[in-house]
């Protein structure tokens, strides 16, 4: 039997990436800095892990930065990514692409799929902190200053996804 | 008085929330919550990912220094990302592989689930995770989180050559990558 599915529908990605780019501009020019995202992973973990054992967290040097605070939830980034699920709901929405659904390789097995999905979510929240900052906070607000940071990063990240992609060729093609 | 502007807390708060739904928007509308695109650059069946992405870096660093030019921006007071080389290159590294396995990033993943995706809030819990990894073993690789550093050095700072003749470089370099992408597009 054959099954039709239905084809998300998008904008064009130039389009899309003018709007991201006019965003960040903005961002830049109201608050002077750019936008982020792995930061608010961190400080989760962080603050979750601090009401869980408060004595562990506390010897966790790097999470200090969030538990030796006086509101660590009343934070920029923390917010614009509540802002950023809010607009990417909107936009699936209104254009009909919201289903709920796990998404994956057609081959890949269901179980396969999470250990991927979580896995390769490890490797990036070590990443952004190693790298302080992911595609949001260093390659595209660093890219976009000129800065070293966000060409050392964009280098780096797509030369090792297309070495990646080509050793393993059956992962998403 | 001239940019960026200094906002209270509870301003800079609402802000966050209105730019934030911006990105949102304009990063699922890109096709940007979904792993199939997210992913296709590297395997050459879909170059969204990087058509926003040096769209995106364009338009803002056009107006960044078009701004600072004409004086309505004071750059002195803009924070520029700072780099730390060899961290920055090995976690860029790190991240290319976290992001093919994945299918996702960090704020592709917030994305991903907005658009009904459960497997993106599994990455988003593996992102927390791995965190804590990174915070557990910081003690041994303080020395090299901090090694390398450059402050918040630029392109034009680093080379000693005008912004427009890096963002030159930039325009050429991501007109070529356009053309091309668009004519492989056409002949497969």
């Amino acid at each position: 039997m054959e099954v039709i599915m239905k084809k998300d529908s998008f904008w064009s990605p130039y389009i899309a990436g003018a709007g991201l780019g006019l965003t960040l501009l903005a961002t830049f020019v109201i608050t002077g800095w750019g936008l982020g995202a792995s930061s608010a992973f961190s400080l989760l973990t962080g603050v979750g892990l601090g009401k869980l054992s408060p004595e562990y967290a506390n010897k966790l040097t790097y999470f200090s930065q969030y538990l030796n605070v006086e509101s660590p939830l009343l934070n920029w980034v923390l917010f614009e990514i509540m802002g950023l699920f809010l607009g990417a709901l909107v936009g699936a929405l209104l254009a009909g692409n919201f289903r709920l659904r796990l998404d994956k390789p057609v081959h890949m097995s269901t179980w396969t799929r999470v250990l991927t999905a979580f896995g390769g979510g490890i490797i990036i929240g070590f990443a952004s902190r190693l790298a302080r900052g992911c595609t949001s906070g260093v390659a595209l607000s660093g890219g976009a200053q000129l800065a070293l940071a966000g060409w050392v990063f964009v280098i780096a990240m797509f030369v090792s996804g297309f070495i990646g992609a080509a050793l393993f060729r059956r992962l998403w093609s | 008085m001239s940019a960026p502007f200094i906002v209270s807390q509870t301003a800079g708060l609402i802000l966050a929330v209105v730019l934030g739904l911006f990105f949102g928007l304009f990063l699922e509308r890109g096709g940007l919550g979904n792993p199939h695109k997210l992913t296709g650059v590297f395997y050459l069946t879909d170059f969204s990912v990087p058509k926003a992405m040096f769209t995106a870096i364009l338009v803002a660093a056009t107006g960044l220094y078009l701004l600072s030019d004409l004086k309505i921006l004071d750059m002195q007071r803009v924070w520029i990302v700072p780099t730390f080389f060899w961290p920055q290159l090995v976690g860029g590294a790190l991240f290319g592989i976290g992001f093919l396995v994945s299918g996702y990033c960090p704020g592709t993943a917030v994305a991903g689930l907005a658009s009904g995706r459960l497997d993106a809030l599994v990455t988003m819990a593996g992102i927390g995770a791995g965190s804590l990894v990174f915070a557990i073993v910081y003690p041994a690789l303080e020395g090299f989180y901090f090694s390398s550093s450059m402050e918040g050095v630029t392109l034009p700072s680093l080379l000693g050559i005008s912004h427009w003749v890096v963002m030159a470089f930039v325009y050429l370099m991501a007109g070529g990558m356009f053309y091309m992408m668009e004519r492989y597009e056409r002949t497969r």
